[in-house]
């Protein structure tokens, strides 16, 4: 088994405050021919700059580092695309570098963007994300994705990551029993929410029936419980206290940050006693008879919310939190993950969606951006974009974006007859979880308006 | 001396044969926009992959035997057999031993049915993966089903190890599982 000493376990802190200043996101499509990635890295920035109120060129005087995000080298087929990107944006000769860790690169990009300002080192860090995974046919998108499994033991098992994870959810039922239509609801909800969303890929609005009746991926995973495969950017900028005062009198501050890693594989997942969290005991697990982490949590994620919540002072996350955004690759992640980041004991994940917790109106509010099922999984983008969609909740701006006609018609689309306006009221603090692999790396970042 | 100067001809760069232009007009059943150009590049790559001090592991395969690695440190010894093997222990980083697998009493931990495959997958399909529970491994070894009937595999279902001897494949698909009963 796994064991910690005390620094495995330290609260990591940063050293001077840290403040996201400014978001924006292109939208995102399974084919983008119209443009290269460079563009739509700058007019993500360009959507960023725009919200902070100042000109391309005076927050390109502001820079003082970059931190660029893409998951795989293999789909754009540019290596060094950070450097083509970084030039292309007018950032020359000011420092960057690329962050590369699976689907959670969003969120360790951000993490690495919050470090650099934490430390001093610099002031303000654009973080641009994009993925372009429309350069090969699906089938050789999954090989490519399933190249992040552990080639010797793993990718040549089916170069799907949906059937590594189908391997996950059967387990997961056998062991905790929900209802099947419990996680048929979270493809619901969150295709449901994406309607609401000129970025999105996969609005829809499907019923249970429709969703378990549709085609199998990898049994017993269907289409509309398996995330999409996108084009897009995504863009965040970080900057010190002085900055974000100067920029806007409403800053977002990040207040707790995490990040936790696991096996590659899935195979590799030793035995061992729970983590806790703040809202746990041991007592609630004393009969406890299957394996944990095994293959139904992520040691990863549980890891890095304790981090997040340490720093944070986080002690019920259902509580505390006004919404979140998870990583929803597939529903059965999306249950596990409730579970390891305490918004439900281990093997009571469906009551967060039962107990209608994680809709608009519920407690705390799941995935109201569409998430990945719903929106897009433009890989290297997307811890940006659900840390973009909580900075417009927490700014009270997101009916202003995503109701805005000139949006929707700019990408091409119409704004639904029936649209809504998903804005908690009064949101104010609001965490996002970035998800790799089978769990390898998960990131938990935690931003609270000040 | 009257010295006749040798003009010898530009030289000349040229295409050479066998190259193919495809431009894309239709992908994902969506028309490439009018004015766009979207060019086909295709890509075909030889890795040349070493499995260094696994090798062993991928041999036995091919003579029908399944190992494992242990680590002897007295420390280590609770995690039970590695399997995937690893050369070092990660918790003492020292060389763990080969062991033999007594897979007599393995049984299907999960499973899933890959339909729909990424590319370079080399099966047919429907194709069972499986994971397994071994007595004294400490891990959850993955395979496939190379043999299922109706209602297999499931959870807790015997099974036994069948190997690709002939015409390996010097991958982890020369060892597949079957129904401990076939």
């Amino acid at each position: 088994m796994i064991e910690f000493g005390k620094g495995n376990l330290r609260t990591p802190r940063l050293s001077r405050r840290v403040y996201l200043a400014g978001v924006g996101m292109t939208d995102f499509r399974k084919f983008y021919p119209a443009q290269q990635t460079s563009a739509l890295c700058l007019d993500a920035l360009k959507m960023a700059v725009e919200g902070m109120g100042i000109s391309p060129r005076e927050f390109r005087h502001m820079v003082n580092f970059a931190v660029y995000s893409q998951f795989a080298d293999h789909f754009g087929d540019q290596l060094l695309a950070e450097a083509k990107i970084h030039d292309y944006l007018g950032l020359d000769p000011i420092g960057n570098f690329g962050i590369k860790s699976g689907g959670a690169t969003g969120g360790s990009a951000a993490n690495a963007a919050i470090m650099a300002v934490a430390s001093g080192y610099a002031s303000v860090v654009p973080v641009v994300g994009w993925e372009r995974m429309d350069e090969v046919d699906t089938r050789q998108g999954n090989a490519y994705i399933a190249s992040a499994a552990c080639k010797d033991f793993e990718s040549h098992l089916g170069w799907s990551y949906t059937t590594y994870y189908a391997l996950m959810m059967r387990r997961y039922l056998d062991e905790n029993h929900p209802n099947r239509e419990t996680l048929a609801k979270i493809a619901k909800k969150n295709h449901h929410y994406a309607r609401f969303s000129p970025f999105s890929q996969l609005p829809g609005d499907y019923s249970i029936e429709e969703i378990l009746n549709a085609k199998v991926v990898s049994d017993p995973l269907t289409f509309p419980e398996c995330c999409a495969m996108s084009v897009g950017a995504s863009v965040l900028v970080f900057c010190d206290e002085k900055t974000a005062f100067n920029l806007t009198d409403r800053p977002v501050e990040v207040v707790g940050i995490g990040s936790g890693s696991h096996t590659l594989r899935t195979a590799d997942r030793r035995n061992m006693p729970i983590l806790l969290l703040p809202n746990e005991t041991e007592e609630m697990y004393k009969d406890r008879k299957t394996d944990w982490p095994g293959f139904t949590g992520f040691l990863a994620a549980r890891f890095a919310a304790r981090q997040a919540y340490g720093m944070a002072k986080i002690k019920d996350p259902v509580k505390e939190f006004d919404l979140i955004e998870t990583h929803d690759a597939f529903t059965v992640s999306d249950i596990q993950t409730y579970e390891d980041i305490g918004l439900r004991p281990y093997g009571r994940g469906a009551e967060f969606v039962e107990s209608g917790d994680a809709y608009l109106g519920g407690r705390l509010p799941a995935n109201l951006s569409g998430g990945l099922l719903g929106s897009m999984h433009a890989v290297g983008a997307t811890g940006l974009f659900q840390l973009a969609e909580i900075y417009w909740q927490l700014t009270g701006q997101w009916e202003k974006i995503h109701g805005d006609e000139n949006l929707w018609e700019r990408f091409g689309k119409t704004k639904p007859a029936d649209w809504k306006n998903l804005q908690v009221p009064n949101a104010r603090c609001g965490m996002a979880i970035s998800h790799a692999g089978t769990g390898s790396h998960v990131t938990a970042i935690i931003l609270e308006r000040r | 001396m009257n010295m006749k100067k040798i003009i010898k001809p530009r030289q000349q760069v040229k295409f050479l044969p066998g190259h193919k232009v495809v431009l894309v007009e239709k992908l994902f059943g969506q028309e490439v926009p009018h004015g766009i150009i979207v060019r086909e590049n295709p890509s075909t790559v030889v890795h040349r992959h070493t499995y260094g001090g696994l090798s062993f592991f991928f041999q036995s395969l091919t003579e029908g035997k399944l190992y494992g690695k242990r680590c002897l440190s007295g420390s280590c010894m609770h995690t039970g057999i590695w399997l995937p093997p690893r050369v070092h222990c990660p918790d003492c980083w020292e060389e763990m031993v080969w062991t033999e697998i007594d897979s007599s009493a393995a049984k299907v931990y999960s499973h899933s049915m890959t339909n729909l495959p990424g590319a370079g997958f080399l099966l047919s399909t429907p194709c069972p993966l499986i994971s397994l529970e071994i007595p004294s491994v400490g891990t959850r070894f993955m395979g496939y089903l190379s043999k299922f009937g109706d209602g297999e595999p499931y959870i807790g279902m015997p099974v036994r190890p069948v190997f690709r001897t002939r015409k390996p494949t010097y991958t982890i698909l020369d060892i597949s599982w079957v129904p401990r009963d076939e």
